[in-house]
């Protein structure tokens, strides 16, 4: 009875949230309905044959994309929660939305769920397969520390049947941890001579053994990549639509899963080259580009996968809100290396605020930085070596974004932090450059 | 003129943005034509006297910390680095630094028969601030804002560990917002002679120039023996970014 009436209050803010076009129903309805019935999730999740979770510090969405894009093209129904709502309440949302059709209708539920909330939700879920993507310092503010998130899972982990099929990425030491203890299978995906150190996945020759790995990488600048997908089955030569290394990982991780799930994985490569990116993740249009940073090691991913890519025209706009889903805390990006976006073109000139020679006339990037903490992104970048001079400070994101796109000469590389994204995205779809987010699929 | 910075375990305390702080001493030492040098000393390395000219100390992992407050009594780093700042030399510790260079820190550990809270050893720091740590339940998160001898600085904490000072101790500043060492008496953090240990993360110094530079001026005359001037840098952007957080939070 509690189950109706919370579907019921579900449905009913879902449907108002959308008619007044205050959000896209992803986590009001799940909210308040879990208030009514705490068990909403366990009791729903139950009638879909089969659960993946997927969780880490960064990736979940793109990997979660793509595994429902490969799963999708394979003939299979997927639910999942994919506008990154990714608490509890996001995938109560998802669920009583569909209700109607969860008995009959779904094949395979995928959820990405944020690293504490994993915790409370997987027992709920009880996932046919989990998937660890990697953790970094992300938001300690709200996570706290990574032995402190790692604690939880392991704890969590305990509690699991061993039947419960877990894949890791392998070339992060700390889920090798993590993993240690689990008596069930445990599966490992990685990429060849690439590991992860600190925050920073290096290049690195080790001898170890993986189930999936990315072989042979080579990597074709804002667009691509290419590289040997090897199991021990299989060796599939693989595009990946998604620039850098990270993605790599994130394509592995879908492989894998789609491995256990027992999609027929030969057409993986093939159904990747029909993939689009989730919105903000690398979204690409003809004017330019957005890559969502929001933590040191995701940032400083996106800065050495772009900055060889930027040309002396490109224009950057950068922004930084301090809202609670960014982390109220800024000092991050002070660990994320800035100084790797640092372009010849962006250089400060040698003798800085000393300087009274003319200064040089070679063409100049312009860097436009916004969001609520602006004044603090600025100064970052000074700090990287950036030149001053160059950077506008403009708080107001859409008219730093008017701003940016009124004296493009090149191309716009957008990095917002994720509110900053969210902001943006109805900054665009008001502009009419593209359609609200919560009706992409 | 250059100067030695000794970035006391760096590989473990450098949570929460505080190698900001050496980016900030490194760039601003360097707009002026002096040269730095940053020595990490981690674990069982030594420091020997003169070796360093300024000292950063920054925030770490729980577990961390007991590695490195162990190491600190060990090595016999605590005790060089409590004779130089006797000497004059600066010194700036964040949140874990600060807490390991009190008196102790005194963590939860196991239920006690008599109903204490505290009864897990404490972790002996080697008593440069007149001040002492316990631990606590409360986390302490936000923007802060003091006003002290340099101003109003701002800052970010993220600590649970409250800290009492000693009597005759000199707090940094006085919170205008936020918690400060123990969010009861409004102090926050300690300054001893030209050490400065507190709980602003930010990082601290590039949104606070003028901290940056008085520990880069207290540097260079100690080491060179006489009174110096620094040149003066072209701070809008830092000031800028400084007062949106006085204006925002303070």
């Amino acid at each position: 009875m509690r189950l109706i009436l919370a579907i019921v209050l579900g449905k009913f803010i879902a449907y108002f949230t959308k008619l007044l076009k205050i959000g896209g129903g992803s986590a009001a309805p799940g909210l308040y309905a879990l208030k009514i019935c705490p068990s909403l999730v366990e009791q729903l999740s139950k009638h879909i044959p089969k659960n993946v979770v997927i969780t880490g510090t960064n990736g979940k969405t793109t990997t979660a994309k793509m595994l429902a894009h490969f799963a999708e093209s394979s003939g299979l129904k997927v639910i999942r929660n994919h506008t990154g709502s990714n608490l509890e309440r996001g995938i109560a949302s998802t669920l009583i939305a569909n209700y109607q059709l969860l008995t009959t209708n779904y094949q395979l539920g995928i959820w990405e769920l944020d690293e504490a909330a994993f915790n409370s939700v997987v027992p709920k879920l009880n996932p046919d397969v989990i998937v660890f993507l990697n953790i970094f310092r992300d938001q300690l503010d709200r996570y706290g520390e990574i032995n402190t998130v790692l604690k939880n899972w392991q704890e969590t982990l305990k509690k699991l049947p061993t039947e419960t099929k877990i894949i890791i990425n392998g070339d992060d030491a700390n889920l090798l941890k993590l993993v240690a203890g689990f008596k069930g299978k445990v599966q490992k995906f990685g990429v060849k001579d690439f590991k992860i150190e600190g925050e920073d996945i290096v290049h690195k020759k080790e001898q170890r053994y993986l189930d999936f790995e990315a072989k042979n990488v080579k990597l074709d600048g804002l667009n691509s990549s290419n590289f040997y997908l090897q199991t021990t089955n299989y060796q599939l030569p693989t595009t990946l639509p998604l620039p850098g290394i990270y993605h790599i990982y994130d394509a592995l991780a879908a492989f894998a899963c789609a491995s256990n799930l027992e999609l027929p994985i030969h057409q993986f490569t093939n159904s990747l080259t029909h993939y689009k990116p989730a919105f903000g993740r690398v979204e690409k249009f003809d004017w330019g580009y957005i890559f969502l940073i929001k933590n040191p090691a995701g940032a400083t991913q996106v800065f050495e996968t772009i900055a060889p890519n930027i040309k002396s025209n490109d224009t950057l706009l950068l922004a930084l809100n301090d809202n609670l889903a960014d982390g109220t805390d800024v000092s991050w990006i002070w660990d994320a290396v800035f100084e790797k976006l640092l372009t010849p073109s962006l250089r400060a000139p040698a003798k800085q605020s000393q300087s009274r020679l003319p200064r040089r006339s070679a063409p100049r990037n312009d860097v436009i930085v916004s969001g609520s903490r602006a004044y603090d992104l600025a100064v970052r970048l000074k700090y990287a070596g950036f030149d001053p001079e160059t950077i506008t400070v403009e708080s107001d994101l859409q008219n730093a974004f008017k701003q940016a796109r009124g004296g493009l000469q090149g191309k716009l590389f957008i990095l917002p932090t994720y509110t900053a994204m969210m902001e943006l995205q109805s900054i665009l779809t008001k502009t009419g450059v593209k359609k609200h987010y919560w009706e992409e699929k | 003129m250059h100067l030695t910075i000794g970035y006391l375990y760096g590989d473990l305390m450098n949570i929460y943005g505080d190698t900001g702080n050496i980016i900030a001493l490194q760039k601003r030492a360097g707009w002026r034509g002096i040269a730095i040098e940053i020595k990490i000393k981690n674990q069982k390395s030594k420091i020997k006297k003169g070796e360093c000219d300024l000292f950063f100390f920054g925030g770490g992992q729980d577990q961390a910390q007991e590695l490195v407050a162990k190491d600190l009594g060990e090595s016999g780093k605590g005790k060089v680095v409590k004779q130089e700042v006797e000497r004059g030399v600066p010194l700036l510790a964040i949140c874990g630094g600060y807490q390991l260079l009190g008196d102790y820190y005194q963590p939860f550990g196991l239920p006690s028969k008599d109903g204490k809270p505290h009864s897990g050893p404490k972790l002996h720091g080697n008593g440069l601030f007149p001040a002492y740590t316990l631990a606590s339940h409360d986390r302490m998160i936000g923007n802060i804002v003091i006003e002290s001898m340099f101003g109003k600085l701002v800052g970010f904490e993220n600590h649970s560990g409250k800290t009492y000072l000693k009597k005759d101790a000199v707090p940094l500043g006085m919170v205008k917002k936020g918690w400060g060492n123990n969010g009861k008496d409004r102090t926050e953090g300690c300054i001893y002679k030209n050490a400065i240990g507190c709980y602003m993360h930010g990082s601290l110094l590039p949104k606070n120039p003028k901290l940056a530079d008085w520990l880069l001026q207290k540097a260079l005359e100690v080491k060179y023996g006489k009174e110096i001037k620094l040149t003066p840098l072209d701070d809008s952007l830092e000031l800028k970014a400084h007062e949106m957080v006085v204006k925002k939070f303070g």
